[in-house]
């Protein structure tokens, strides 16, 4: 074993040069997945780098303005979609990575997801009991509990009021956040310090366990010598700029790419197609489409005060959708907003009494692919087309969502399909959404959890990984991100990435 | 000879179309173009007009500036595409004329129609039979909303205006320095480090973000 380097954290302005670094682990990608692997790693005693193309930011770097913040901490701005069915879907760019500027949202799926994993994809310890101690593990280093009452707000306590009434399961949303003031940020960065997210809370555990945080730095090819990883190379990257600078390279005794579901499949890609011996890399591409409803109340909710997504309902996973709150910065929620002119103005003038609800839904039907562009971009190809087959799901979580509202008193509703009315005020005049007319293009859906692009699979001729996430064709070669997901996880799925994550570094550590 | 003519009339037309006959604008941009900050004016107007419900207009928001100020911070491929996506819906209207009787010339520039003839043209678009082209109406519609919606006076009219917070300081804060800073150049110390937040809900009554905080004229 390697005795671990003092940990430290490095910055843009602090690359003066090339240089070069060697460790035992290399990590590419400060996600939760693969601050979870550093950390672990880390703690063993071992030497890790952990590398991350975007800066660290602090309460003084968030930008309050939605569209600017994305543009700070998004890839593409925030502005990516697939091809095929167009889609709006992001990737977050900062130390951290998705965990800085989601909803915090931490639960396991049920059991029946990991049955469905197990037996159609060969995965005998991917099971919720032998997953079990690292969920437990990972709830407890980011600070999982339950959203407390008094920073729900009105729009998320109406949902549990609605849950109620119609006799369906509803929780308080289990979340990575201490002392939450209720100030809805989660998107633009938490002011309050309350979200723990991997940035604030497992990346520091690293550095003091020892490991070397370099931020800012763009992995652009992983080299091989026959059939092992002997490390990464790439370039300083300015923040936001994305101007390239000085080059370097890590060498390694093993190499874990957690660049995330889009950008690990490009990174092997651009790497001369590694360890797609299945020709499973890129492929596979799934995500949770997700599709909202705006309720407007006879009275004001200043949605503005409450969690951002406080509470939501499993009751119909097994139907193939998960029920929740939602907020954002109101410039991103009004996106979605039907109409123009006064007509538009109108509704606008009524955010103060607006909740919007949403549902994910599991469309296993609907996949696509994740491609390398020419160039050294990372930014992938993403090629999505929605299938017909999963429409009922959605067809049908509108329709509740609808039930949900008038059931908690809503005066009207939004859905923005189109073709629709823009406006429906009772359940009769919403009876519209389940009647056969909505098309595919007629939903106006995004979907910011994508998996399976590099799925694991116990045949190393349908999966790119086993399931302690190593390569099939690289002995030293993990992936740990959502990517490997053989399928979705019914759930919001940062939790389940960082257990399957620190079940893999263990499997690194008993290896090294 | 007609050929070269007929190529030299349609040159003289395009150039017309694409770039002559825009104001000044009143302030220099980083980014975009008179011709931008025109359609960008008309385009604010259609979509948010004075004397409705909300408390200023499209054009009181200022968004040609948002906008500008949006595109410093984007990578070169989403300016490109979003200049792109401007171009496209102030000259549309030659293959997706303003309805309505011909002499009122609904094909001119989307910017040189008159206001009912603007609603008209993103009714059209909003309701098209085409889904990319009701798709590229929600894509300007978003930019616009963004830049809207973010504007403080319209932010203070919904309650919905950020408050004050006091950052709590954290180890990662005496981490990592602010984006463009050297470690060095960071004040703070573990000494420094704070209280973590204390749960205690925001006050609905409470200061506003300085940003968001209304200032006399």
């Amino acid at each position: 074993m390697s005795p671990p380097d003092g940990g430290e954290v490095r910055v843009f302005a602090q690359y003066e040069r090339d240089f070069r670094e060697q460790a035992d682990v290399v990590v590419v990608g400060s996600g939760p997945c693969g601050a979870v692997v550093c950390h672990e790693i880390a703690r063993a005693g071992h030497s890790v780098v952990l590398l991350e193309e975007g800066p660290p930011f602090r309460p003084d770097d968030f930008e309050i303005d939605a569209g600017r913040s994305m543009a700070r901490t998004m890839r593409e701005a925030g502005l990516r979609t697939t091809r095929g069915t167009i889609m709006p879907t992001m990737q977050a760019i900062c130390l951290g990575g998705g965990s800085l500027v989601n909803s915090a949202i931490c639960v396991r799926p049920p059991q029946f997801v990991f049955d469905d994993w197990s037996t159609r994809f060969e995965l005998e310890q991917t099971t919720r009991e032998q997953l079990d101690p690292h969920f437990d593990a990972v709830e407890a280093l980011v600070g999982v509990g339950p959203t407390p009452e008094n920073v729900q707000g009105k729009r998320n306590l109406l949902f549990k009021q609605a849950c109620d009434a119609l006799g369906y399961d509803s929780e308080p949303m289990p979340r990575n956040v201490v002392g939450c003031r209720g100030s809805g940020e989660c998107f633009t960065g938490c002011r309050s310090r309350a979200k723990q997210s991997v940035d604030i809370s497992v990346v520091p555990a690293a550095i003091r366990a020892g490991a070397r945080v370099l931020t800012s730095v763009q992995v652009q090819r992983v080299l091989t010598e026959g059939v092992r990883a002997t490390g990464v190379e790439g370039q300083v990257v300015e923040p936001f700029t994305g101007r390239r600078g000085h080059r370097f390279r890590v060498d390694a005794k093993v190499v874990v790419l957690a660049a995330g579901c889009m950008a690990t499949p490009v990174l092997l890609q651009k790497s001369g197609d590694l360890a797609n011996r299945s020709g499973q890399v890129g492929r596979n591409l799934q995500f949770h489409p997700g599709v909202a409803i705006a309720g407007i109340f006879p009275e004001p909710l200043d949605p503005q005060f409450g969690a951002t997504q406080g509470y939501h309902s499993l009751q119909f996973l097994e139907e193939g959708f998960k029920l929740e709150t939602l907020w954002a910065p109101a410039a991103v929620l009004a996106v979605r907003t039907p109409g123009f002119g006064y007509e538009l103005q109108d509704r606008f003038a009524e955010l103060d009494s607006f909740a919007v609800w949403d549902a994910i839904a599991s469309c296993h039907h609907s996949v696509g692919t994740v491609k390398a562009r020419r160039g050294s971009n990372l930014d992938p190809i993403l090629t999505w087309k929605f299938h017909p087959d999963d429409l009922p799901v959605l067809v049908n979580a509108l329709w509740v969502l609808a039930r949900l509202f008038f059931a908690a008193g809503a005066k009207k509703i939004v859905s923005g399909v189109q073709r629709l009315p823009y406006e429906m005020h009772s359940l009769e005049e919403a009876e519209v959404l389940r009647s056969g007319r909505v098309r595919p293009s007629d939903l106006v859906f995004g979907a910011n959890h994508a998996f399976c692009s590099t799925r694991m699979h116990g045949d190393s001729g349908k999966g790119v990984v086993d399931e302690l996430g190593r390569c099939h064709d690289y002995d030293n070669l993990y992936l740990a991100d959502t990517g490997i997901f053989p399928r979705c996880t019914a759930v919001n799925p940062m939790l389940t990435g960082m257990a399957l994550a620190r079940r893999q570094a263990h499997a690194i550590v008993d290896r090294l | 000879m007609i050929g070269w003519l007929l190529v030299i009339v349609l040159l003289a037309y395009a150039v017309q179309r694409l770039w002559l006959g825009y104001p000044r604008p009143a302030r220099a941009c980083e980014w975009l173009a008179p011709r931008e900050v025109h359609f960008l004016e008309a385009a604010a107007d259609a979509l948010f007009p004075s004397g409705g419900a909300m408390p200023i207009s499209g054009r009181e928001a200022d968004l040609p500036r948002w906008v500008d100020d949006y595109l410093v911070v984007l990578p070169r491929s989403k300016r490109t595409q979003i200049r792109l996506l401007l171009l496209l819906f102030e000259q549309a209207t030659l293959f997706f004329p303003a309805p309505g009787p011909l002499r009122k010339r609904g094909w001119r520039r989307f910017s040189a129609l008159d206001a009912e003839q603007r609603s008209d043209v993103l009714r059209a678009w909003s309701r098209s039979s085409l889904y990319l082209r009701r798709l590229v109406f929600m894509a300007l519609r978003a930019v616009l909303t963004m830049g809207y919606l973010g504007h403080p006076a319209t932010l203070r009219h919904l309650r919905l205006a950020p408050y004050r917070i006091e950052s709590p300081i954290t180890e990662a804060d005496v981490l990592y320095p602010r984006i463009g800073q050297h470690p060095d150049d960071n004040p703070l110390t573990p000494s420094d480090i704070t209280a973590p937040s204390d749960g205690v809900p925001i006050d609905l009554d409470g200061p506003l973000h300085p940003d968001y905080e209304e200032h006399p004229l």
